[in-house]
């Protein structure tokens, strides 16, 4: 028997993104670059008041405008009821549908148009009268309601007040994070064309199939009458989870002008009407033995929430698991705002909780005079706390080792101050992180014609992660082809379904779905391969025979075989596909708590302290994701997060103005983010194994990359100056 | 009301041409003053000329070195004139100052006549559905007052607007005494920077001493004595592409530790750019020292005015004053 070398993996590699240069070459069609034929153009009016009603509102004006096709307000707007819940929370309210205004810049109407310039110039003249109510602005201000524990994800165990009583050393701090916008860099888009009963809408969502039930139950239609197209997507980071109200919008006014109608939000509304990681307020009690094993862990937080919307925004989750410590207590609550509905802004939830669990325990270890390293070794949690089972995978020691190593954590003078350079102070933090990503069902189909090529879908969405990149060379790989023999295509609605991109969840619940649907083909295929006249491999059973190289061969002698398509053709067949199907494994089946990726943080930072002048210097995270598929894009998603992560701690708040809650700073002006030069040097190294409950051996890599790294910027500033930050952003006013 | 939407586009030969035209009609305005003018009318609706008078391209661009300095066409890019050799060897504070403005790419496009006459960034004053705003609209008050007012100004403000100067390069000019050069239909005159811009007191809405239809068609810088040192330092929050929080522009002349001869203006604090003469006249004389440069900082930032989010400002730009003296002075001994 001749030993057979095994195929180089096509997995792992760097491989460059297959979609690359359609993007560079302009030709990806994103959503704002759809057109029809007799296409219109929707331009909306937005609410100049945050709480109140509409008293009146004329429409002549816009009306008679040139061009003018339609205006539509709350009194001429279909009456739709709210969409339906999804996985990831219930949808956002149903705009336009009575005169009561919730926040600054709801859309109080749309002006649809023969041009753009004609349908923004229109809107421009509905005039709105207001009756205007007192808005409510500030997390602490007790008139607006107070929600507690919403949504049930509060959690206790043990007796958090008993261990804090007998704890040999406490720490208690309250820590704030800003409001955050998503600004992804392609303004949200949706293209509607109605065709009898049945609609089409190009849409900037990275969740097709949630776009087609959702308006299919708002119009009352069957879903096959919904089709929605979203190959591409020019950034979301969360944003394009949800349904909001302007594609709706765009679907009406397609339905009332029976024209095909292209909305385009404008970057101020990009800050109003697709959602933002909301702020919050937080309390973090700990409580510890002098050994630095914590014994007591308080993390509660109040979280902005608009009046009518919903957003689960899981700040304290992280908090339940995160560290081996007997006495838990985590809780959420919310307070209702006149703010726009906040939703999901990349690991939404994580972003805030980490920063300030993960600078409470950095406050800790200087109580207790141990390196801040030290104490988190000593708290791993070898078993998922919440869950009680052993992890199914987790190297966050090695994450902390590994990161050590690289960042030259030894050089760090453990006292605070103590290293400078000219008028440059120094200093070094650490922050640990994971993200409770998510796996759901999820279904894609592959196929192989006659010319021996295979065409895999899912109606899945590529944010610009690289899914079709990295499920391209899945298939491959599995179906024993080269890449280029493979086409992977999605973010269409009619292909089978796919949960969204996001929370960290797709790689792997797709990557099983395709894995699943490549073996059965390949199934299919062996099945056929020895079977029929004529068939080289007749009599072998399918366990003789394996896939390389677009061919089914004999195992133990390679030249005897033939392709996909000879097969095919020998059995007259022009194609043979297969479905398949991913779902989460069961942990009362496996006994293994489905592990989150981990990760360490490293930073170090720079103050000129006359000045109040903070640069990063250098962030390292290392990163424990289970398999990599692609190290080249997996690292860019970390490299990207870490990016966002800088925003947040330095940069980033969405203002409301004080009494009108306007958005003081919806602009790129305004709103500041990182540029370049703010970003040093960003290291990423990967660590772990393949995570057994898969066959795909792969956990999360699209959120990882920004908790923690506030927290990892905030403590290295402490280390440098002494001063602890416990407000985010981190302004030049705290600094000097 | 909302702006009425729809312009006439003029494109006219001459400087000359231009002048009439826009002198000739008060509905009519260059479009000019950087990119900020597109977005006021087009994009954030906050003018409404009826006819937009674009001299992009007239023949107001190059630099030339005259006996006393340099003359600067008004077209000339920001790039430009921070590679004219002038400015690289005697100007630094001018060179450094265009280097720490806007990005590459805008400073390829962005000109010294926009640079001059660019609006403030005051978001309070950029959109219209803001009710109070004494610089858009006369007696209505000030929004930003009792705004986020971070990025706003403590020097020459007062309740009635705390726009700020958005311009690096003006803090430099002005300190080096530039005179803009203005065209009319009367003819050419010169007004030095420190006169044309108005303190904006109870008319916001005046921001320079320009009538209707004049044209900035040049800058004209004098140069520094001999021996003379000079810097611009900026603080904010970005390493890059971000508007001063506060800035400094400095030139000294030392001579055994003494110094001989001061310039000192202020940026991202001010309602205009800031020249500050009472620190100058601090300075001259006085041995290098902290004392005197902290001195010179406590005049320079004389009087502020500020309101909830500007009071950081007073002491950040002291010491911005500071500091960028320090560098210039260790440069100059």
């Amino acid at each position: 028997m001749t030993e057979t070398k095994p195929a180089p993996t096509l997995l792992g590699a760097g491989v460059d993104r297959v979609d690359g240069l359609s993007k560079v070459r302009g030709e990806a069609p994103f959503p704002s670059d759809v057109t029809y034929p007799r296409l219109a153009h929707a331009a909306l009016v937005r609410s100049t008041i945050a709480a109140g009603r509409i008293s009146r509102i004329t429409t002549r004006a816009a009306e008679e405008a040139p061009g003018v096709l339609a205006v539509i307000t709350h009194q001429n707007m279909p009456r739709l009821e709210r969409g339906p819940a999804t996985l990831i929370g219930p949808s956002p309210v149903s705009p336009l549908q009575d005169d009561q205004v919730f926040h600054h810049g709801q859309y109080v109407a749309v002006v649809v148009a023969e041009s753009l310039q004609q349908a923004s110039a229109a809107a421009e003249l509905v005039d709105v009268e207001y009756e205007v109510a007192a808005g409510v602005f500030d997390l602490d201000d007790p008139r607006g309601e107070l929600r507690v524990d919403p949504w049930g994800s509060g959690a206790r165990r043990g007796d958090v007040e008993g261990a804090l009583a007998s704890a040999e050393v406490t720490f208690e701090a309250s820590y704030s994070t800003a409001a955050n916008t998503n600004n992804p860099i392609g303004l949200f888009t949706t293209v509607a064309a109605w065709e009898g009963d049945t609609l089409t809408l190009h849409d900037s969502t990275q969740w097709t199939a949630n776009v087609r039930t959702t308006i299919a139950a708002l119009f009352g239609l069957p879903e096959e009458s919904v089709r929605v197209h979203a190959p591409f997507l020019g950034g979301g980071f969360g944003a394009g989870l949800r349904v909001w109200p302007h594609a709706v919008i765009a679907a009406v006014a397609a339905q009332v002008t029976g024209r095909p109608v292209k909305l385009e939000l404008t970057r101020p509304q990009m800050f109003t009407g697709i959602g933002y990681r909301p702020a919050t307020e937080q309390t973090v009690r700990l409580g510890a033995l002098r050994t630095g094993q914590l014994v007591a862990l308080q993390h509660h937080a109040t979280i902005a929430i608009g009046i009518v919307d919903e957003n689960p925004e899981p700040v304290t989750l992280i908090s339940q698991s995160a560290y081996a410590c007997p006495n838990v207590d985590v809780r959420d609550d919310e307070r209702r705002l006149n703010i726009p509905p906040p939703g999901p802004l990349r690991a939404p939830g994580a972003a805030q909780g980490t920063f300030a669990l993960e600078s409470a325990l950095d406050e800790l270890s200087y109580k207790l005079g141990m390196d801040p390293l030290e104490l988190r070794l000593r708290n791993y949690a070898e078993v998922d706390a919440h869950s009680g089972l052993p992890w199914s995978s987790n190297a966050l020691r090695d994450c902390y080792a590994v990161g050590a190593e690289r960042f030259g954590w030894a050089q760090r003078n453990p006292e605070v101050g103590s290293m400078r350079e000219d008028s440059w102070q120094i200093g070094y933090g650490v922050a640990s992180l994971s993200y409770h990503w998510w796996q759901v069902r999820c279904e894609a189909r592959a196929t192989i014609g006659r010319d021996g090529t295979a065409f895999v879908r899912s109606a899945a969405n590529d944010i610009g992660t690289g899914t079709r990149t990295v499920m391209t060379q899945l298939s491959a790989e599995l179906l024993g082809l080269g890449l280029s023999d493979v086409r992977f295509d999605l973010g269409d609605s009619t292909m089978p379904w796919s949960p969204a991109a996001g929370g960290s969840g797709l790689t792997t619940s797709l990557g099983v779905a395709v894995d699943d649907a490549c073996r059965s083909l390949r199934g299919k295929f062996l099945e056929l391969a020895v079977q029929g006249p004529g068939s080289p491999l007749a009599g072998c059973s399918s366990d003789d025979v394996v896939v390389s190289g677009g061919r089914l061969h004999r195992k133990d002698d390679p030249g005897v075989g033939e392709s996909y398509a000879e097969v095919l053709a020998r059995h007259g067949l022009d194609e043979l596909s297969a479905d398949g199907l991913g779902a989460p494994p069961d942990p009362a089946q496996t006994g293994l708590a489905l592990s989150p990726p981990f990760a360490a943080k490293f930073a170090e930072v720079r103050i000129d302290a006359d000045l109040g002048i903070l640069r990063v210097a250098r962030l390292l995270t290392v990163v424990d994701a289970g398999r990599i598929l692609n190290e080249k894009l997996a690292r860019s998603q970390i490299v990207g997060g870490t990016i966002g992560g800088i925003g947040q701690a330095l940069f980033e708040e969405t203002s409301f103005d004080p009494g009108t809650g306007r958005i003081a700073n919806a602009t790129f002006g305004d709103y500041l983010i990182p540029v370049s030069a703010d970003v040093g040097d960003v290291d990423v190294a990967f660590v772990g194994q393949p995570d057994p409950l898969t066959p795909v051996g792969t956990k999360g890599v699209g959120e990882l990359g920004l908790p923690g790294t506030a927290a990892a910027i905030a403590n290295a500033v402490y280390h440098a100056t002494g001063r602890r930050l416990r407000s985010l952003p981190i302004a030049i006013e705290q600094l000097y | 009301m909302a702006p009425t939407p729809g312009f006439e586009y003029v494109r006219p030969s001459s400087v000359e041409d231009a002048v009439a035209t826009v002198s000739g009609d008060p509905t009519a305005a260059y479009l000019a003053g950087g990119t900020t003018q597109l977005d006021l009318v087009l994009k954030d609706r906050v003018i409404s000329p009826q006819r937009l008078v674009d001299i992009t391209r007239l023949p107001l661009r190059g630099v030339t070195r005259t006996s006393d300095g340099l003359q600067v066409a008004a077209m000339t890019t920001m790039e430009e004139l921070a590679a004219d050799p002038t400015v690289t060897r005697e100007l630094p504070l001018v060179r450094e100052a265009l280097l720490s403005g806007a990005s590459t790419q805008l400073r390829n496009m962005a000109t010294i006549g926009g640079n001059l006459l660019q609006r403030t960034r005051c978001r309070y004053f950029r959109d219209p559905t803001v009710a109070a705003c004494n610089k858009r609209d006369p007696g209505s008050g000030c929004a930003a007052v009792t705004g986020h007012a971070r990025m706003h100004a403590i020097l020459g403000a007062s309740e009635h607007c705390i726009a700020s100067h958005a311009s690096d390069l003006c803090v430099a000019l002005v300190a080096l005494d530039a005179v803009a050069h203005l065209q009319s239909m009367g003819g050419l005159s010169h007004v030095p920077l420190t006169e044309f811009y108005r303190v904006p007191g109870d008319r916001p809405d005046r921001e320079t001493v320009l009538e209707h239809g004049e044209l900035v068609t040049a800058i004209g810088i004098p140069l520094l004595p001999p021996g003379t040192r000079s810097s611009y330092l900026k603080v904010r929050d970005r390493a890059s592409y971000e508007f001063a929080l506060t800035s400094a522009a400095a030139a000294l002349v030392v001579e055994h530790d003494v110094i001989r001869f001061a310039r000192l203006a202020l940026g991202g604090v001010g309602t205009v750019p800031w020249r500050a003469y009472e620190a100058e006249g601090i300075l001259v004389g006085a041995p290098v020292s902290e004392g005197a440069f902290r001195a010179a900082a406590e005049a320079a930032v004389n009087d502020p005015f500020t309101v909830s989010g500007t009071e950081f400002k007073v002491e950040l730009a002291k010491r911005t004053v500071v500091r960028v003296l320090q560098t210039v002075a260790r440069n100059a001994s």
